[in-house]
C-alpha cells in the first residue's frame, strides 16, 4: 500500500499542478454550475410559494434548498472525468504511452484526478458548505450542524467519488468500440444525473421506481451522501447505504479489470 | 537478448462504402476484412547491438515495435526479450525497456519538464543518488539544461525529442526502442541525437532497436538492418552486405564542353552490356552515368569517357544507401532474393 502511494503520489501532485495551470477554465466551469444551481433553486422557490402546503412530499422549502446545494456540492466534488479522459486517450492512441510504463493504468488516472479533485474541494467545498450552514442557521434560527452526519457524509462522498471514477473508466473503455465518446458521454451524464437524484430527490418518485433506483449504483453517487448529510436516514439505513456503496465500488473495480483485460488483448492502437 | 519468431499480427478492418448510403450500411452491418500487418517475421538481436528497422510507410514497422514493447498482442508467433514475453507480463517487462515514439510524447504536456522526470523517477523507483547521476549524464549528452524548467508544450520539436529520449533512459533500460526518433528534426539536432544514442550504446551496452526513414541514421548508427515490406522481412544483414547484394552502383557525373558530343558515347556497345545495365541521363548540362562497378571497372568507364570528349568537370560517387533502398522500395524484393 505504501509503495503504491509512493509510486502514484507524483500523479496526484501533477494533477494539482494541472488544475492550477488551468484555473481560469476551472473557475468558469464552477461558476457555470453555480448558476445552474441557482436556477434550480428559484424554480423550487416558485413551487413552494405557489403551493399552499408547507412541505412537498416530506421536504420543506429549507430542506429542498439545502438538498439542491448539497447535491450540487456532492456532484462537483465526486465528479469524475474518467470516461472522457480514458476515451480520449484511446481515441488518439496516446494510451500506448501509458502502456510502456510499469504502472497500473487506472491508478495513474485515479491519482491524477485525485489531485484535481483536491483542488476543487479546496476552492468550492469550504465556502459552499459554510454558506449552506449559514443559510440553515438564518432560516431556522438554530444551529443544527451534526458532526456525525458530516463525517459520515465525507465517508460516503469518498465512496461515491470512487464508484463514479470506476464507473466512468468502465464506460470510457467503450471508446474501443465507439471510437469517440463526446456525444454518448453527454447522454450518459444526463441519464446518470436523473437516476442518481441529481435532478429531483428519488423520494419524489413512485415507491416502486424509487426502491429500484435506490438499489442501482447511481443512487450511491449523489443521493446517498446527500441524504446522510441532511440527516434523513436513521442508523440502520445509513449502514445499509454505505454497505451498498462498498458493494458497487467492488463491483466496478472488478468490472473495470475484466473489461481492460479483454480490451488489451484485442486492441489496436490508433494513429502512428 | 531479443528473440522473435514467426511474429504475425492481423487487424480487422471495416470497409466503408463511399457516400452517406455506404456509411449507413456499414453502420448497420459492417463489412470487415482481415489485414496482415506483420507476416511471419523472425529475427534475433544480440546484446549491445544497434539494429536498424527500416521499410516504407505502412510496412508494419510500428506494429512490430508495438508488439515488442507489449502494447499489442501478436496474433501468432512469439517474441522474447530478456527472457520475458512482453504482452504476458507487461508491468514487470517494461521496467527493463525504454521506448520513444517520435510522433508521440510521454512527457506531461502542461507541466515543466522537470516535473515529468520527477514522476518517472518515482514510477521506476530510481533512488535519489542514481537519479542525480543519471540526470547529469543525460544533461551532458542531450543538453537538457536550457529548457528543463519550461512547460513541455512550449518546447520546440527538437527539444521535445531530446527530452523524450532522456525520459526513456532515466531508469537505465537494457533495451531501447526508438520509433522514428529523428522525425522532423534539423540536421544539427539529428546529429546530437545520433551522438547521444551512440554514446549510450557504447557506455552501457544498451541494445537499441531503431526505426527510421532517415537512412543517414542507419548508416551512422546501425550495425545491422532488418528491412520489411508489406509485413514481410525482405532483408536482414549488415549494411555492407546490403550494398554488395543490391548493387555496387556508382555514379559518374560530368559536364561536357560541348553537350552534343555525348552522342558519340555508347557505353553499352563499348563494354558489351545489355540495355538497363548502364544508365545514361542527360539534362542538357550535366550527364550522369550509373553503372555497376562489379561488372564494369570504374577506371575503364572514366577512361572511355575522358578519351572521347572534353569535360569541364567530372566526379564519381559511391552509391548511397538511399539509392539502393529507393530501388528496393519501388520494385519490391522477394524475401530470398
Amino acid at each position: 500500500m505504501r509503495r503504491i502511494l509512493k509510486i502514484y503520489k507524483p500523479f496526484t501532485h501533477a494533477g494539482l499542478l494541472l488544475a492550477a495551470q488551468y484555473r481560469i477554465n476551472f473557475i468558469f466551469f464552477v461558476f457555470g454550475d453555480i448558476l445552474r444551481c441557482f436556477i434550480t433553486y428559484f424554480l423550487w422557490h416558485a413551487v413552494f410559494t405557489s403551493g399552499s402546503q408547507q412541505t412537498f412530499m416530506g421536504f420543506s422549502e429549507i430542506d429542498m434548498t439545502v438538498y439542491i446545494f448539497i447535491t450540487f456540492l456532492t456532484g462537483i466534488v465526486a465528479y469524475s472525468d474518467g470516461a472522457f479522459a480514458v476515451g480520449e486517450e484511446i481515441r488518439d492512441g496516446s494510451i500506448a504511452m501509458r502502456m510502456i510504463k510499469p504502472i497500473r493504468f487506472e491508478f495513474a488516472f485515479l491519482f491524477q484526478e485525485l489531485g484535481e479533485r483536491t483542488m476543487t474541494a479546496m476552492i468550492v467545498f469550504v465556502p459552499l458548505m459554510a454558506g449552506v450552514e449559514l443559510y440553515k442557521f438564518a432560516m431556522t434560527g438554530a444551529l443544527c450542524f451534526n458532526i456525525w452526519c458530516f463525517l459520515l457524509y465525507l465517508l460516503s462522498l469518498t465512496l461515491s467519488y470512487l464508484i463514479n471514477f470506476y464507473f466512468n473508466v468502465c464506460y470510457g473503455y467503450s471508446a474501443f468500440v465507439l471510437k469517440y465518446l463526446w456525444g454518448s458521454n453527454l447522454l450518459k451524464d444526463c441519464i446518470v444525473g436523473f437516476l442518481s437524484g441529481g435532478v429531483i430527490p428519488l423520494a419524489f418518485l413512485p415507491a416502486g421506481v424509487g426502491f429500484v433506483l435506490n438499489l442501482l449504483p447511481f443512487a450511491s453517487l449523489t443521493y446517498t451522501p446527500v441524504m446522510i448529510y441532511l440527516g434523513m436516514y436513521d442508523a440502520p439505513r445509513i449502514l445499509m447505504s454505505l454497505g451498498l456503496q462498498v458493494f458497487w465500488l467492488t463491483f466496478f473495480i472488478f468490472l473495470q479489470r475484466i473489461i481492460w483485460n479483454a480490451c488489451a488483448r484485442r486492441m489496436s492502437v490508433q494513429g502512428g | 537478448m531479443i528473440h522473435v519468431e514467426n511474429l504475425t499480427k492481423e487487424f480487422k478492418k471495416t470497409i466503408k462504402e463511399p457516400g452517406l448510403k455506404g456509411s449507413i450500411k456499414s453502420f448497420i452491418k459492417p463489412k470487415t476484412e482481415i489485414i496482415k500487418a506483420v507476416d511471419n517475421i523472425s529475427f534475433d538481436v544480440p546484446k549491445g547491438e544497434i539494429l536498424g528497422f527500416i521499410g516504407p510507410n505502412g510496412a508494419g514497422k510500428s506494429t512490430v515495435i508495438k508488439m515488442l514493447t507489449g502494447i499489442l498482442t501478436p496474433t501468432s508467433g512469439t517474441c522474447e526479450i530478456n527472457g520475458k514475453i512482453p504482452y504476458k507480463n507487461r508491468k514487470s517487462y517494461v521496467r527493463e525497456i525504454g521506448v520513444v515514439f517520435g510522433q508521440r510524447t510521454q512527457l506531461w504536456w502542461d507541466l515543466a519538464l522537470r516535473e515529468t522526470y520527477a514522476v518517472i523517477k518515482e514510477i521506476y523507483e530510481v533512488d535519489d543518488q542514481s537519479f542525480k547521476k543519471r540526470m547529469d549524464f543525460l544533461n551532458e549528452v542531450l543538453g537538457l539544461e536550457d529548457f528543463i524548467t519550461s512547460p513541455v508544450r512550449t518546447l520546440s520539436l527538437g527539444q521535445r525529442m531530446r527530452a523524450d529520449i532522456a525520459a526513456s533512459l532515466l531508469h537505465s533500460p537494457k533495451v531501447l526502442f526508438l520509433d522514428e526518433p529523428t522525425i522532423g528534426l534539423d540536421v544539427v539536432v539529428k546529429d546530437n541525437i545520433r551522438q547521444a544514442i551512440k554514446s549510450i550504446n557504447e557506455t552501457e551496452q544498451t541494445t537499441v532497436i531503431l526505426t527510421t526513414h532517415d537512412l543517414q541514421d542507419v548508416e551512422n548508427l546501425c550495425d545491422r538492418i532488418v528491412m520489411i515490406d508489406k509485413g514481410n522481412k525482405v532483408f536482414d544483414g549488415e549494411i555492407v552486405e546490403l550494398k554488395r547484394r543490391y548493387g555496387q552502383s556508382r555514379e559518374l557525373k560530368f559536364v561536357p564542353r560541348n553537350i552534343a558530343d555525348v552522342e558519340k558515347l555508347n557505353y553499352e556497345k563499348e563494354f558489351g552490356l545489355k540495355g538497363g545495365e548502364i544508365k545514361v541521363e542527360n539534362d542538357g548540362h550535366t550527364v550522369s552515368v550509373r553503372f555497376d562497378s562489379d561488372k564494369t571497372a570504374v577506371e575503364k568507364v572514366l577512361g572511355y569517357t575522358l578519351s572521347n570528349l572534353h569535360v569541364k568537370d567530372i566526379s564519381v560517387t559511391d552509391a548511397d544507401i538511399e539509392e539502393i533502398i529507393k530501388g528496393i522500395y519501388k520494385s519490391g524484393v522477394s524475401p530470398n532474393a
